[in-house]
């Protein structure tokens, strides 16, 4: 098992198009807000794979922190955008998140 | 540098002779793996046996405490009680609820464990006993022991049950709260000590009590505070422990979970105690340094070494207990006001203050400073 | 050797969590499979010699993210069905729009893989065996190199933090 560039670029890819078919294909917010934190994750192991391999400095590790602090911020933020909307409609579908006015 | 059990076992050279057989036959990596296993399997051991122990040494103390005289039956003195216990547990039919979330039934008490023994890879048993010195050993183990908090949120949620539901995300959000002032005042001596390393940290210090941590500067003694507060609030313990609370929640996030499963909750307690007095030793404390450095590195120094880090780590696990037995319970309002209006700006003033003395002072000590006054 | 058991053993803890993920009719279940592929991911970055950033994985996702996810399912009624019944489509999708996605997912890939085709024929690298620390590394590159964007994460952090508090805030009516 060939442990190279190209086997971290398949992981990846993998989980990238995981992450697209969560997003697309569920209706529940919360299920579609864990796509995203797939798609993050592909991204930031993808930069990590290419700093180590191709450009052999640090800065795609630095990246990949700040990729993690801004999906810890955006999760956050969308899971209390998300309470709101259960509060005010209540229902976490997201075809009845269709008003821009409560 | 990394340095592992593996590399301090094959410097040693009357085992190096030895092993050099077990090395032509099996090849270099096999036989690291060999030594780590052995290592691993007696850490895991030893920490089931404490977690056991601490059960027989709860009861026994706070029997004293209130003038009473606890276990004495099973053994001399009682002290084979918590084998009693254990077979008793094993024995205990296996219910698992009906409506109950089958996958995080079976899921909620094995995070626990995991995470709590995937923790004692990076104790500083003695200056050649860690198991594995990361670099990142302090973060690491801060990290895997979230989990301890995630396997009570399932638990509680897959029991089915009212209690069980509220007791979990009580006991969820305890620990999450708590876990700030816990990395804040962890954080101050890492600044101080310039590394995230468990070996380092403990080599930094020395023997006397002159050279500990906690009575480096005002700072550190005020972290030390804050992280022991913090850290009985992590573990659900002493006046902390309403997830558990016997007389409000029939028990909490462990209502419906019998026999073993029960068992692995009690245990992923009393060993996450130890663990976090361990890191309080270590980080605090001075770890395992002997006064004098008595034995130097071998054979003799490392058996001491591993007796003063035990017994510091006993003592603090008698203060754990002691305060568990004298006051009452907070309430969850208590709870998340002292975790989020005390601790935790006390917490950031603390690495604040830490940082100042570091760059204004040159990293000396307060006694070293008073000596070179004179 | 150990290195490519880790290896193994992480990437197929992140397939494995992905296709449950996907495959899954229950928002817990789906939270605790994410749980699974992150730390797969961590273990990958432990492979790669990033051993401060496989830290802060499991630490800030799977401490915090996960967590917070599993509070908001149970605070807006996990798996119940929504109460106005006036959509059709189930809340964790049907065969129609696993058939959408699988059709979006596959134009990304078809996009994607004229990139990659060439970096699979020109790069057979492999791992470097040598790990070093990159603790000290990455802490003195934050407070020289990359201080702004340092400082700024450090207001998004602020703004999040305060933001997330009022927004989820139950009114006082």
């Amino acid at each position: 098992m060939m442990m190279g560039l190209t086997s971290y670029l398949l992981i990846s890819l993998f989980l990238m198009i995981c992450g697209i078919i969560i997003m697309i294909a569920r209706k529940n917010i919360i299920a579609i807000l864990l796509g995203i934190e797939l798609i993050l994750n592909a991204s930031a192991l993808n930069f990590v794979a290419y700093s180590k391999f191709v450009a052999k400095n640090f800065d795609g590790q630095i990246f990949t922190l700040f990729i993690i602090v801004v999906a810890a911020a955006e999760a956050a933020v969308g899971l209390a955008i998300t309470i709101r909307h259960f509060q005010i409609s209540e229902s976490i579908h997201i075809d009845d998140a269709t008003q821009l006015l409560a | 540098m990394t340095s592992t059990l593996s590399s301090y076992i094959q410097s040693i050279p009357y085992i190096k002779e030895n092993l050099y057989w077990l090395t032509e036959m099996l090849g270099p990596e096999v036989t690291a793996f060999v030594i780590f296993f052995i290592g691993a399997f007696i850490v895991a051991n030893v920490m089931a046996l404490v977690g056991g122990l601490g059960t027989y040494a709860e009861r026994k103390i706070s029997a004293d405490i209130q003038q009473r005289i606890g276990p004495n039956r099973v053994g001399p003195l009682g002290i084979l009680q918590f084998l009693a216990d254990g077979v008793k547990m094993i024995m205990k039919e296996n219910i698992v609820p009906r409506d109950a979330d089958k996958f995080l039934y079976y899921l909620g008490p094995l995070l626990c464990m995991v995470g709590i023994f995937a923790a004692c890879a990076v104790l500083p048993i003695s200056s050649g006993f860690i198991l594995a010195d990361l670099n990142v050993g302090v973060f690491y183990l801060l990290a895997i022991s979230s989990l301890v908090g995630l396997g009570i949120l399932l638990g509680g949620y897959s029991s089915n049950s009212k209690w069980s539901m509220l007791g979990g995300m009580r006991g969820a959000s305890q620990i999450i709260s708590y876990e700030i002032p816990v990395t804040i005042s962890i954080l101050a001596i890492v600044v101080l000590s310039g590394g995230l390393s468990f070996g380092k940290i403990v080599q930094s210090q020395s023997g006397l009590p002159t050279e500990w941590y906690v009575f480096h500067n005002p700072f550190t003694f005020i972290a030390f505070i804050v992280y022991f507060i913090a850290s009985l609030a992590e573990a659900n313990r002493a006046p902390f422990d309403l997830p558990e609370a016997e007389s409000e929640l029939v028990s909490g996030y462990h209502t419906e979970f019998t026999g073993m499963r029960f068992a692995f909750f009690a245990l992923a307690e009393y060993v996450e105690v130890f663990v976090l007095c361990t890191v309080a030793s270590a980080l605090f404390l001075g770890g395992y340094n002997v006064p004098f450095r008595l034995g130097g590195d071998s054979l003799l120094g490392q058996v001491l070494q591993t007796i003063v880090f035990f017994s510091k780590t006993c003592f603090l696990y008698y203060v754990v207990i002691w305060i568990r037995w004298t006051l009452p319970r907070l309430r969850v309002d208590q709870l998340m006001t002292l975790c989020w209006k005390y601790l935790t700006p006390i917490a950031l003033f603390n690495l604040v203050g830490v940082s100042i003395w570091l760059v204004i002072f040159d990293g000396k000590s307060l006694l070293q400073l008073i000596k070179g006054l004179f | 050797m150990f290195v490519k058991f880790l290896f193994i053993a992480s990437s197929l803890l992140t397939i494995v969590s992905a296709l449950s993920m996907l495959m899954t009719k229950d928002i817990m279940h789906a939270c605790i499979f994410l749980l699974g592929a992150l730390m797969g991911v961590a273990g990958l970055f432990l492979t790669l010699g990033a051993d401060f950033l496989a830290a802060t994985q499991v630490m800030v996702y799977i401490g915090g993210v996960v967590v917070l996810m599993l509070f908001a399912v149970m605070l807006t009624g996990g798996n119940e069905l929504n109460k106005r019944g006036l959509n059709p489509v189930p809340l964790m999708g049907n065969k129609f729009t696993f058939a959408l996605g699988v059709f979006g997912a596959s134009m990304f890939f078809i996009v994607v893989y004229q990139l990659l085709y060439k970096i699979f024929h020109y790069f057979h690298l492999s791992v470097v065996d040598s790990y070093e620390s990159t603790v000290e590394k990455i802490g003195r590159l934050l407070l020289t190199d990359h201080i702004l964007a340092f400082e700024i994460s450090s207001v998004l952090l602020l703004g999040a933090l305060v933001g997330a508090a009022i927004i989820a805030r139950p009114k006082r009516n």
